[in-house]
């Protein structure tokens, strides 16, 4: 599964800085220094009870609040109660999974696709327990792991969508993590889409690669301004850490570009466009059902019918998403049609890791 | 158009952290001290300046603290293989171990956040004339170390220490001495790389974000022979490579292929150097086989 951008990377809020202190005043006073317990309701009457791990600590973390946003509604509709249990590196990760499974709930969700090789261990071990895996899944399956993965290169499409029409020089491009089916879900479904919208517009992709793909911000900003020599004015940022690099770039070229899973807008107002985000909470909260309902042990993927994948302009508050697009309603109107073909089926979205 | 001003610039900016780095660990490597610590003390100084920019605001408070900052990580290996006679390439690895996981627990403990650290407000380093003033520092500085070592008498000594400390020794030098100020200065030049990366390639930190440009500058050290002007061309032929792999990615070359241009490029050149060296020594001593490849 793709490492996704801004799972790892997270700009600064200062009050990032208070809540980090809290919750570390909050471990030191629990009696599991590696398990930040985040205690739901109380009551064990009889409800269903929900554990989530997390491969990082939640904090500003978009991606993984959705999940905790999750977790609670799945817990709140079956009046149960829920845990969740912040990892901070993978000893943690490990800890944090066998406490969960010890502590037996009705299902354990994990986030993350550092989860997938320990959860097939798990799993082997402990037959009767339900996981749900989500963003990730294991290389076997087993009959008591679901998993939920996401249809990223349907949003993907959308966002080249938007580039096409905004385009001024009709050449989009792509700064992509490495070269592999996965993180081409990235890239080639944005040229595909800016095509779609406008046929002449002619797409380009550059890849990260080197030492260490997912960290090299210098690297990704070089790359960027590579596409932008040749005069491309809309990038597509999949560049994990390097993102920030992507947009450094484009704003110096007074250029345009595309976040990933979360709003990245924040982060460069003004040069970010829109972001193809993962709803989390929504894979979460249908990942529960299907395992309450017995029909565990299934992948399911979630894309933009699901409601899974959507672009930050398609959801409510736009206006404050500090995102450019947030002045291009006529855009935002084609696109949302273009959405609407593509939910009803009409359209169909070539997925690069399609075997 | 394949050669133009873009690429070239693109080069360059690749090949100043890369420069300031490879110089420190040429000086260190005269000194006689093998100094592979360089992508952590790089690192440190990447840290440093970000910190230092965004609290005080001011980026070239940033670059002086990440000079001193990663001066004084360089202390480790200093106390550790002069003082102590420790194994440099040991230190030198725990170094960078070291420095991967202390940003990313200040990165943690300072700023709160995870993986990157960003904001629109952090200044970062102004340009004169396309490029960040450390760029033209480091050309100087490239400059100075030459004259520095081959006609002025602290470089001379310090060469006499790396090559025999104990003659040295018996001429009233203190090896150590030169060591010392040896490593100290490559972490200066370490932590102005980093503050070179950081705040001028770009205006961001991110966990482990040097990425092995520290190992390419030893392996730069290396192909250089530790001589100022060497490293330069070994570094200028790194940042040329990751140029115009970028390149020919466009024109449609795999990502993987592109990715191994500079270790091409590495072994191409040590190729062609050891040739030369092997005919040169054939030809001073008429036999190249019985003294192989001279020092």
């Amino acid at each position: 599964m793709p490492r996704t951008p801004t799972r790892r990377s997270r700009s600064l809020r200062l009050a990032a800085v208070a809540s980090g202190a809290v919750l570390v005043a909050g471990a030191a006073t629990g009696c599991n220094a590696a398990a930040k317990k985040d205690d739901g309701p109380s009551a064990e009457g009889g409800g269903r009870s929900f554990t989530l791990v997390t491969p990082d600590p939640v904090g500003q973390n978009q991606f993984l609040k959705l999940a905790v946003d999750g977790v609670k509604a799945a817990a709140k509709a079956h009046d149960g109660t829920q845990k969740v249990y912040q990892s901070s590196d993978s000893a943690s990760q490990q800890q944090n999974v066998q406490a969960a499974v010890d502590a037996a709930p009705d299902v354990v969700v994990l986030v993350g696709f550092e989860f997938a090789d320990l959860v097939a261990q798990q799993a082997e071990a402990h037959p009767k327990q339900q996981f749900l895996v989500v963003d990730a899944c294991t290389a076997k399956t087993y009959a008591n792991v679901s998993c939920a993965v996401f249809r990223e290169h349907e949003g993907v499409y959308l966002a080249g969508a938007e580039a096409g029409l905004l385009s001024e020089s009709g050449r989009v491009g792509a700064v992509d993590v490495l070269d592999t089916p996965q993180f081409r879900r990235y890239s080639d479904p944005f040229a595909a889409g800016a095509k779609k919208v406008a046929p002449k517009t002619s797409a380009d992709t550059r890849f990260v690669g080197g030492q260490s793909p997912f960290d090299d911000s210098a690297r990704a900003k070089e790359q960027a301004n590579s596409l932008l020599a040749k005069g491309t004015d809309h990038i597509m940022a999949a560049a994990a850490a390097g993102n920030y690099g992507v947009f450094e770039a484009a704003g110096a070229k007074k250029a345009y570009a595309y976040g990933v899973d979360v709003n990245q807008c924040t982060a460069a107002p003004g040069t970010v466009v829109d972001n193809v985000i993962k709803k989390t909470d929504v894979a979460v909260r249908e990942g529960v059902e299907q395992v309450l309902d017995g029909k565990g042990g299934r992948t399911v993927s979630y894309g933009l019918k699901e409601g899974g994948i959507s672009l930050t302009g398609l959801e409510d508050g736009v206006e404050s998403s500090k995102c450019v697009i947030a002045e291009h309603r006529d855009v935002l109107a084609k696109v949302e049609a273009l959405r609407d073909r593509i939910v009803s089926g009409e359209l169909k979205v070539d997925d690069p890791a399609a075997e | 158009m394949f050669l133009d001003s873009d690429l070239l610039m693109s080069a360059l900016r690749a090949l100043t952290p890369i420069l300031l780095a490879a110089l420190g660990g040429a000086l260190c490597e005269r000194a006689g001290v093998f100094n592979i610590g360089l992508e952590g003390m790089m690192l440190m100084g990447c840290f440093t300046a970000v910190a230092t920019s965004w609290f005080t605001g001011s980026p070239w408070l940033g670059v002086l603290a990440a000079a001193l900052a990663a001066a004084a990580y360089s202390l480790i290996l200093a106390v550790g293989a002069v003082t102590l006679r420790g194994d440099a390439v040991v230190l030198g690895v725990a170094m960078n171990l070291l420095a991967v996981g202390l940003t990313s627990f200040l990165l943690r403990t300072v700023f709160g956040v995870q993986g990157t650290f960003d904001d629109p407000s952090l200044a970062g380093l102004p340009l004169v004339g396309g490029f960040s003033p450390l760029a033209y520092l480091a050309w100087a500085a490239v400059g100075v170390s030459a004259l520095l070592l081959s006609r002025h008498v602290w470089g001379l000594r310090l060469r006499g220490v790396g090559e025999a400390p104990d003659a040295a020794a018996t001429l009233g030098v203190s090896p150590a001495r030169y060591k010392y100020a040896a490593v100290l200065v490559s972490g200066v030049l370490c932590g102005l790389a980093g503050a070179q990366l950081a705040l001028g390639n770009v205006t961001l930190f991110s966990e482990n974000m040097t990425a092995g440009r520290g190992w390419i500058a030893v392996v730069a050290v290396m192909l250089g022979r530790a001589l100022p002007l060497g490293v330069l061309l070994a570094a200028l032929l790194f940042g040329l490579a990751e140029a115009a792999g970028f390149r020919l990615q466009g024109l449609g070359m795999p990502q993987q292929a592109t990715d191994a241009a500079p270790y091409v490029v590495t072994l191409v050149a040590l190729f062609l150097s050891t040739a030369q060296r092997r005919r040169r020594t054939a030809r001073t001593t008429g036999n190249a086989r019985t003294t192989g490849v001279a020092p």
